[in-house]
């Protein structure tokens, strides 16, 4: 996935707020880009035109549409493309699938867990052949008659994930999914993305304010300063799981922080 | 803690019905202004054994349930428009909210003269009330739909018709009871003004039927019969939006 030249503003009561100011990016297909910054510095913002969820002011986002989708699949993709370019998002092109994880698991409270996984899913024998592997793969077997309402929050973001790998797609989308979840849950939740991403190879599209995050799943960070991306880290070559504590990983810590830190400094 | 409640209710009744028994004894006023407990009693255990009663209380519940079930459909018909084509609600909001502010029976003469004294303007009325509590209400579980719950539709590619069905529908299902449960009582009362001013049936015309006949007696069981069946109705319901939304999430 390529991002051009991609601006945004917002006009808060009265005010002109760039938010984004000819933002270029690359996503690798396969890989976890991780893009951190600071509150309100657009990273949202980055996630939710790219979900089509947005539309932007101007630039592009390409997709490399990819063959090897099932024929049936690949039919979706078309529709759901036509679906998100018919909003008017000329800045989109390609045909992706996209599965997009919010903060909050954002689930339907009256369905099941079963239901809420299988939610985005038309062909309904297909849901229920993949339905055991994607409870086995995000811990909830023996959980799928719950209804959200009875799960604690670390529980239904997995229900969350859970329901954006049914939909099948090519590129997860996740807005600090683990954020309001504690120490211990978000590290264990970390830990398991990682495993599910071993297992699916996706791409990932992963936004935090969090560094530790960052360099725990990370294998290319993307630092978000002024509108644009402000500077880029490779992390494909460190493998998983990660010491967040040898030489090398705070040495690169600590220059995100100067990184992070740094417009502040400059005002 | 229910059952202490609820003998604080029957309580309270008691205490309601001795005072009401030491005024009608203390010879005040005479028993056609106020009749005592007793006489009241025995009136409505006449009307009970003849079955008198029970024919004006189905007489009335079945214009109440014609009459809402036909407000119900169109209050969704309106809500879902309302909330899926803000544009057309324009064209009729204005005529909506004007017709909110009307009370039904001030439209009683009006529809005799186009309807007749039968059934329909019955019907009519009991449609008038009970429309605007499930119209706003649903309208309100329409439109409030959590935005969050439909971007996650949107990112699934559903389209609107399927966002609706799918999103806005069961997330305003505990409003549309909540609409339905005032809905349900607007109609009952309603019913009783209609039937006191043009009927030759109902509880709102044994009730008149009596006042002419000079039975206060029979007047205040009347009066006693339509709360008891409200307050039934009402449980009624309440047990089944407690099912449903007991089950259905929430």
């Amino acid at each position: 996935m390529r991002i051009t030249n991609l601006r945004k503003s917002y006009q808060v009561s009265g005010h002109h707020l760039p938010v984004l100011e000819g933002l270029n990016l690359e996503v690798a297909d396969q890989g976890i880009t991780v893009v951190l910054g600071r509150s309100g510095c657009g990273k949202t913002t980055l996630l939710r035109l790219v979900a089509g969820l947005e539309e932007a002011d101007s630039g592009q986002i390409q997709w490399e549409s990819r063959k090897d989708a099932d024929q049936s699949a690949g039919q979706e993709n078309t529709d759901a493309g036509q679906n998100r370019q018919s909003r008017g998002t000329s800045a989109r092109s390609g045909a992706c699938r996209i599965g997009v994880i919010f903060q909050e698991p954002r689930l339907m409270p009256w369905l099941t867990v079963e239901r809420n996984i299988l939610f985005g899913v038309r062909d309904r024998t297909r849901g229920q052949e993949m339905l055991p592997r994607l409870l086995e793969l995000t811990g909830l077997a023996g959980f799928e008659k719950a209804r959200p309402g009875q799960l604690s929050g670390g529980m239904q973001q997995r229900v969350a994930l859970a329901r954006a790998l049914a939909y099948g797609p090519d590129y997860l989308l996740m807005d600090e999914p683990f954020a309001a979840l504690d120490y211990f849950t978000r590290a264990q939740m970390q830990q398991e993305l990682l495993k599910i991403y071993q297992t699916e190879r996706k791409g990932i599209l992963f936004v935090t304010h969090s560094m530790e995050e960052a360099l725990t799943i990370g294998t290319h960070i993307v630092v978000l300063e002024g509108g644009v991306c402000g500077s880029e880290y490779h992390l494909e070559t460190a493998g998983f799981p990660r010491d967040l504590l040898s030489t090398e990983m705070i040495r690169l810590k600590r220059e995100l922080i100067s990184r992070i830190e740094e417009p502040q400094k400059a005002v | 803690m229910g059952l202490r409640r609820s003998w604080k209710t029957v309580l309270g009744i008691l205490i309601l019905l001795a005072l009401w028994q030491v005024a009608a004894g203390s010879g005040i006023w005479s028993a056609y202004v106020l009749p005592p407990p007793a006489k009241v009693a025995r009136a409505m255990g006449t009307m009970l054994r003849s079955g008198v009663l029970l024919r004006h209380i189905l007489v009335s519940g079945r214009r109440v349930l014609v009459g809402f079930s036909i407000a119900f459909a169109l209050a969704m018909a309106a809500g879902t428009i309302a909330s899926q084509v803000r544009a057309v609600e324009e064209y009729y909001g204005g005529f909506l909210e004007f017709m909110r502010h009307v009370p039904p029976i001030s439209l009683i003469a009006l529809l005799i003269l186009w309807f007749g004294i039968g059934e329909t303007s019955k019907i009519i009325i009991i449609v008038l009330a009970s429309f605007f509590p499930m119209y706003l209400n649903i309208r309100k579980g329409f439109v409030s739909g959590s935005q969050k719950l439909l971007e996650v539709g949107t990112v699934f590619g559903l389209t609107g018709w399927q966002k609706f069905c799918r999103i806005v529908l069961p997330s305003a299902v505990p409003d549309i009871l909540v609409g339905m449960r005032i809905g349900l009582g607007f109609s009952w009362r309603a019913i009783i003004g209609a039937e006191m001013i043009a009927a030759a049936s109902g509880l709102g015309y044994l009730i008149l039927d009596a006042q002419q006949m000079s039975r206060s007696d029979k007047v205040i069981a009347g009066i006693l019969t339509i709360g008891t069946v409200g307050i039934l109705c009402d449980r009624v319901f309440s047990l089944v939006i407690h099912k449903v939304t007991g089950t259905n999430g929430k």
